[in-house]
């Protein structure tokens, strides 16, 4: 198995030292002997990382988080988290997790608080001692004065918000969050990522989550994972990662009818690779930096003067395409044939 | 693991108390039973006032004095039924919205988040019987109510001979029903078996008429119907020993086995929901 290994780029293999705190190997999960939906995955997570779990729908997301945190029992392979085996020492795991699900689990007919104390107390916590971290929690997810109003009648982003304070009630140092920005609106991611790098940075606490918002990772991860069908198919950093599919990309797009210029810019020195559309060409280079002016006399050596250059540093989603050879699955792209679709003519963002 | 308990009591309490509907309800059900058919319906003026038409209905209703008396603690059976019958619905829509997971992401024990359930659900139960119970009691002292007559004197040992039929009688249909809301993660099929099983619990036993002019075989079943021991257990309390072939504990023990085979069950079928898949 370790040939199939994905590649480990970056800093994953430094970090992933004695200061992991969830360590998995070759973990798997196969629903009913029938639905593979993780099919051996293997990554560490480093103390007061913020990592994140990048996959389309159906990827196995929830699935890993659900093994992770003892609600799934795997079907292959091991892991630990702070120390402690998910299968063997499933009671004790508890102990030092908390916990967002991917759908909100407060209970509407009971207030924000009286959930926030409910959580607290099957910590063994009284409400006594609940009290001081629920007022702090409230005011810090601005629900200070919805805390009384009962939950049912909360915003989908209210509810978001109280979901993750009822995850900290008890103050654990690994966090596990299942899509936690799903339905919050920009403002409200914005809010919950600082909130969250506030936890990290105040606390060390440790961050799993999983998402398929690009700009998630993008912006809030240290690293990542990116899954798809149940295979881990890239570990690193964000920078590792788009250093790794091809780096920089820089495009030149020059006037109808110009004669071909592929052989001219692949032989410029640092070029990787050229790939033409039309009059639209796309060079790729570790860093563009002290290419583009190569690149433009390479044009004009061949007697063409480029019409537009733009250079840009690959997204995500640029890295998840050159991975898997198919576009980005987004939000509603959660089959095969829409997969297919998106992989055949369409861009990102080009819904049906 | 008290302090998880009581979180968890807390939580059953609140939602409780926030459904007044549901409680009226609940209550007023056996009520309307005691008001109306338990008025309407007097065995007694049938047979007549002769002496040997009144000896006849005292053995017919195993010592009771007159037909309300003998349907009233019968109706402790139905109550318990008929209350119990909701005990799994919590369970199976906290299943469906994760509320369930989110708890068993906790540290809390599994033995702990049962007897929570339990115990609450019991509660319910135990509430209404109690009640029904009360007023039986108290319309005999109204006028123009008939009323739950006591004949013979009931010690301590008595009364507590009824409280424990009632409590043990109210956690094994409490746990019977929570076993079907593990079982099941649809209401619906949740309700289906239940009303299956409510009829033929209740048409076995001797809650609601004499039993007996019943056939043989039906007798023998009647006689086994957890329904029918409680409720033997409070006859022969309020009414004297005289047309029962056992003592009291005896009853009490048969009752105790049906419950502790339930609660068994329905622990079986809460482990099994309630550990990692
Ligand atoms: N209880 C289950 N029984 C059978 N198959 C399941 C079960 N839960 C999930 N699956 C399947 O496993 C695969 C992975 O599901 P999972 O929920 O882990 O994906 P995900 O990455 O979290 O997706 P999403 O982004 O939609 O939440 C899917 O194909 C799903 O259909
Ligand atoms: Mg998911």
């Amino acid at each position: 198995m370790s040939s199939l290994a994905p590649p480990a780029l970056g800093q994953a293999s430094s970090r992933a030292g004695g200061g992991s705190v969830i360590r998995v190997e070759d973990l798997g999960k196969t629903y009913g002997g029938q639905v593979e939906a993780v099919k051996g995955v293997s990554f560490e997570v480093a103390a007061g990382e913020i990592f994140g779990f990048l996959g389309p729908n159906g990827a196995g997301k929830t699935t890993t988080v659900s093994m992770l945190t003892t609600l799934l029992r795997p079907t292959r392979g091991r892991a630990t988290v702070a120390g402690l085996d998910v299968a063997t020492q499933a009671a004790r795991v508890r102990r030092e997790i908390g916990l967002v699900f991917q759908d909100s689990t407060a209970d509407g007919e009971l207030t924000g608080r009286e959930n926030l104390t409910l959580a607290g107390g099957l910590f063994g916590m009284t409400p006594a001692e609940c009290r001081g971290p629920i007022e702090m929690l409230l005011s810090r997810m601005d629900l200070a004065d919805a805390g009384d109003r009962r939950v049912k009648g909360y915003s989908g982003g209210m509810k978001r918000r109280l979901e993750l304070a009822v995850a900290m009630v008890h103050t654990p140092k690994i966090l596990f969050l299942d899509e936690p920005t799903i339905g919050l609106d920009p403002q409200g991611r914005a809010g919950f990522w600082r909130y969250i790098q506030e936890l990290r940075r105040e606390q060390q606490v440790t961050i799993f989550m999983t998402t398929h918002y690009l700009d998630e990772v993008e912006n809030l991860c240290d690293r990542i994972a990116i899954i798809d069908h149940g295979r881990i198919i890239a570990t690193g950093t964000n920078d590792a990662l788009k250093e790794n599919v091809g780096g920089d990309v820089v495009e030149l797009r020059v006037p109808d009818r110009a004669r071909d210029l592929t052989e001219p810019l692949r032989s410029v020195p640092g070029v990787r690779e050229v790939l033409r559309e039309a009059n639209l060409y796309t060079v790729k280079c570790a860093r563009a930096e002290g290419l583009v002016s190569s690149l433009v006399m390479a044009c004009d050596g061949a007697g063409v003067t480029p019409e537009g250059i733009t250079v840009r540093r690959p997204s995500i989603d640029r890295v998840f395409l050159e991975l898997t050879g198919k576009a980005y699955r987004e939000e509603g792209y959660d089959d095969g044939r829409a997969a297919q679709a998106s992989a055949f003519g369409g861009r990102r963002g080009a819904k049906n | 693991m008290l302090v998880e308990l009581f979180a968890l009591l807390k939580r059953e309490y609140l939602r409780w108390v926030r459904a007044p509907m549901w409680i009226v309800a609940g209550l007023m059900t056996p009520i309307l039973y005691l008001l109306l058919f338990g008025q309407a319906f007097n065995l007694g003026a049938l047979v007549g006032s002769s002496p040997q038409g009144e000896a006849a209905l005292r053995a017919a209703l195993w010592g009771a004095p007159d037909y309300f008396s003998y349907f009233a603690v019968g109706m402790v059976g139905m109550v318990a039924v008929t209350s119990a019958l909701f005990a799994g619905t919590g369970v199976i829509f906290d299943k469906q919205l994760g509320i369930m997971q989110r708890t068993i992401a906790t540290p809390v024990r599994r033995s702990t988040i049962f007897s929570s359930i339990l115990l609450f659900r019991g509660f319910l139960v135990v509430l209404p019987i109690f009640i029904v119970l009360g007023l039986a009691l108290a319309f005999a002292h109204v006028p123009g109510l008939v009323g739950l007559t006591v004949t013979q004197g009931v010690g301590a040992l008595g009364v507590g001979a009824v409280i424990l039929a009632v409590f043990i009688l109210a956690i094994a249909f409490t746990s019977l029903f929570l076993a079907f809301g593990f079982l099941f993660s649809r209401v619906e099929s949740y309700f289906g078996v239940v009303n299956l099983l409510n009829l033929p619990l209740l048409f076995t036993s001797n809650a609601l008429y004499p039993v007996g002019t019943e056939p043989g075989w039906l007798q023998n079943i009647t006689a086994y119907n957890p329904i029918s021991l409680a409720v033997d257990v409070m006859r022969e309390v309020f009414f004297g020993s005289s047309y029962y072939p056992h003592p009291v504990y005896v009853y009490l023990l048969g009752l105790f086995a049906w419950a502790a085979g339930l609660v068994a069950l329905a622990l079986f079928l809460a482990a099994r929901a309630l550990r990692t898949k």
